[in-house]
């Protein structure tokens, strides 16, 4: 058999056949731990289509169960499949899967498109079918202008994409992306969530983690909580928000008149109370976030307010922690 | 161009290519790859200017039997008085009083006037052979048994004898027969050869061959995994073990040319500089093949075994130094124990094999060129000479002809390569990346 120098067959992508009757991702009873300290301790779980938000602070375990998917660590306890193959043992689903790893490294002397194309050729694709696939996927995340620019010249946002285009070439069936927004500017963070609805509307599976609740606020409303290496919730955001509401919550307002504000706000169904942390601030107590928020455009509208800020301290993933953790349970 | 059909052989090389030329280009990219091979070739281009140095100069004649000197001051050099018949130490006993009288010759005749004239020549381990140029030996006025001082009945030869235990030659003169050998020549041929040894053995195979993975192939797996960027690789279909082989393919691609283009230049400058009767040695250059070709065996099997260290731990370099200096050890013990056992436990004992086969192959007269050098006075230019090459010299250790040898030794060095990679693959497969 003569080594195919000059690459110009039609490249051969799926010799690994998956298991489609299994869920995409199954993680059963699976544990990684350090020593004594347990960085994800017995997480089971199964996901197939559809976008997947990973929520947990820093340290939650989000990175350290992306890897055992990617077969990057070995788990101490437990079964990882995708699409029904060990990942530790057998890298072949990864020519269905693509990762975006937190890591910033990336090959600053390469362009774009040397970058994403180089590494399709590793899916078994030819020279040119790379160079194809390179242009489609960089156009895909708005990169096809600049794809030709070393990689060291990119903007933070850029070489997220660029990441996320390296991870989509060889047209994945899982997609997990490691805090891809982290550190973009508004106008990459736009484009990155709209990449990944439009891959939860294809079809894929997507895994995209973050700690930032109202980042995956706006890409899905199908999320996991990590907490601690624990599996705290997996579920509808919706639910989860919906119990959030019923706990005491604040709103807090700047505005140029507080006092003359809060006189207008205590009549509003719902305030539980009024403090005033300064001068130009103000804070409400609730149980109902959803009724004063329906109430306060008008109230601040008809008595002519000057309002500055309106703030929800408490409308956070530290919050929704801090509650789940409580005991309050989802 | 008609499409070939698919097989997974097609997909591997696609694989292969793409990671080979990659690490290619990330070498390429880095400064520390062009300081390293800068390095190198500042180094061994040092040493070649020492021997261009000194081949360009030339060397000197020395009168060895002193016949070139007139010592009875009667305008006639010793050594045609000597040849003459006629007395060197009395001024009333020249030629110039023979009958026809001779002109006196000048002195410069006789110097290097008796070379060697030595052959080996069949199996018998007792040989004569050899005369006497100059006649100095044949008109000598003496006894026969001055003629003949190695005892076996001929005047004037010299005497092959074989220690029948070593096996080793000894050369027994005659009086004054192959005094005055050329010492330019000789001392010319010898360092010539003992450089090309030389440098083809401590330069290219121990400086480039062991240096230049220390530095290019510990960092081959190890930098990727603690940059991350290693993620980008293994987020891929492709077997831990093949990344390992196909970043050795490309560490390859970048020193292996390197050594072939070093090779060709010393290869030539040698082959213009050297002494020779041609204006170009072109019978060295089986040996600059072989030295070549041993420097690029020993750099795929230090590639393996650094890279190996480089995943095995974090400061694989720790590792490979000592292993360095094991290595350097043994090159110096391959060039004064060839056939000691501790070779075989080591990768430049199998390499220096290669150049030592091809030494062998390329200059079958050595043994009988270096029992001349030696049979010379100690300190003598020619002696010494002899003894530097005898240094950088040495005949294959496991005992074999110069082309077994060479096979064999290419073949162990293929199989410490490939039992490296199994092991480094091994190792690299059973790494948690973080």
């Amino acid at each position: 058999m003569m080594p195919d120098f000059d690459q110009d067959g039609k490249g051969e992508t799926k010799q690994w056949q998956p298991d489609l009757t299994v869920p995409a991702v199954l993680l059963e009873g699976v544990s990684k731990s350090y020593g004594r300290i347990f960085a994800l301790s017995n997480i089971t779980m199964a996901l197939n289509g559809g976008v997947t938000g990973v929520l947990g602070m820093n340290g939650a375990g989000k990175s350290t169960m992306f890897k055992l998917l990617m077969g990057k660590l070995k788990p101490s306890q437990g079964k990882i499949r995708l699409f029904g193959t060990d990942p530790w043992k057998n890298p072949a689903p990864y020519a269905r899967v693509g990762f975006v790893p937190e890591h910033e490294k990336m090959y600053d002397w390469m362009t774009a498109h040397q970058f994403v194309s180089t590494f399709a050729r590793l899916n078994g694709l030819t020279r040119a079918e790379a160079g194809v696939e390179a242009d489609r996927v960089l156009n895909f995340v708005g990169l096809a202008d600049v794809a030709h620019k070393k990689l060291g010249q990119y903007s933070k946002g850029m070489r997220q994409r660029a990441k996320i285009a390296h991870a989509l070439v060889n047209d994945p069936d899982l997609i997990i992306l490691d805090e891809p927004l982290q550190g973009c500017d508004p106008l990459a963070r736009t484009t990155i969530m709209n990449v990944i609805r439009e891959l939860g509307r294809m079809g894929r599976t997507v895994l995209v983690s973050s700690h930032i609740l109202q980042e995956i606020e706006r890409i899905t409303e199908q999320i996991i909580i990590l907490h601690n290496g624990r599996l705290l919730a997996l579920g509808n955001l919706h639910a989860i928000r919906e119990k959030l509401d019923q706990i005491p919550h604040r709103i807090t307002i700047e505005a140029d008149d507080a006092k003359a504000l809060a006189k207008d706000v205590i009549d509003m169904d719902g305030v539980q109370g009024i403090s005033f942390p300064d001068q130009k601030n103000l804070t409400i107590q609730t149980h109902n976030l959803g009724a004063i928020h329906a109430q306060l455009p008008k109230v601040i509208v008809d008595h002519a307010h000057t309002v500055h800020t309106i703030d929800n301290p408490d409308d956070d993933l530290a919050s929704i922690l801090g509650y789940l953790t409580s005991g309050g349970g989802v | 161009m008609q499409a070939k059909p698919n097989t997974i052989y097609r997909s591997l090389d696609r694989k292969a290519a793409a990671l080979t030329e990659f690490t290619m280009r990330q070498y390429r990219t880095k400064v520390s790859t062009w300081v390293v091979l800068g390095v190198g070739l500042v180094a061994i281009s040092l040493v070649m200017l020492i021997y261009i140095d000194v081949m360009a100069t030339g060397f000197e004649s020395v009168d060895n039997d002193g016949d070139s000197y007139d010592f009875d001051n009667d305008g006639y050099p010793n050594g045609q008085e000597l040849k003459l018949g006629t007395d060197p130490y009395m001024a009333d006993s020249h030629p110039g009083l023979l009958d026809p009288p001779v002109e006196p010759e000048p002195a410069s005749n006789y110097i290097d006037e008796d070379g060697f004239d030595i052959s080996l020549q069949g199996t018998s381990n007792l040989q004569s052979t050899g005369f006497d140029d100059d006649g100095d030996c044949y008109n000598y006025d003496g006894t026969s048994s001055r003629k003949d001082g190695n005892n076996n009945n001929i005047e004037c030869d010299v005497l092959l004898v074989q220690n029948r235990y070593t096996g080793e030659w000894e050369i027994v003169y005659d009086l004054n027969v192959d005094e005055d050998p050329d010492d330019a020549a000789y001392v010319a041929e010898a360092t010539h050869m003992a450089f090309v040894l030389g440098i083809g053995k401590m330069g290219f195979v121990l400086l480039l061959g062991l240096f230049l993975p220390l530095f290019l192939a510990t960092g081959l797996i190890r930098d990727e995994m603690s940059a991350g960027t290693m993620h980008y690789m293994l987020a891929k279909p492709i077997a831990r073990t093949e990344v390992f082989l196909y970043r050795i393919l490309g560490y390859l691609g970048i020193v292996w040319p390197y050594f072939i283009v070093l090779g060709v230049i010393f290869a030539t400058i040698s082959g213009f500089m050297g002494p020779g009767e041609g204006v170009f040695r072109f019978q060295d250059l089986g040996v600059w093949l072989a030295i070549v070709f041993a420097t690029m065996m020993a750099s795929f099997v230090y590639g393996m075994l650094f890279c190996t260290m480089g995943v095995m731990w974090r400061y694989g370099i720790v590792l490979a130094i000592p292993f360095a200096a094991w290595e350097l050890g043994m090159c110096l013990v391959s060039m004064g124990a060839p056939e000691a056992a501790i070779l075989r436990f080591s990768v430049i004992g199998w390499a220096l094999m290669i150049v030592d086969a091809a030494a062998v192959l390329v200059w079958p007269n050595m043994d009988l060129f270096l029992l001349k050098g030696n049979s010379m006075q100690d300190f003598s230019a020619i002696k010494s000479s002899a003894l530097a090459l005898d240094f950088f010299y040495s005949k294959p250790g496991i005992g074999s002809s110069g082309l077994v040898s060479s096979v064999i030794a290419t073949v162990v060095l293929l199989i410490q390569g490939a039992f490296l990679w199994f092991i480094g693959g091994a190792i690299f497969k059973g790494k948690e990346i973080e």
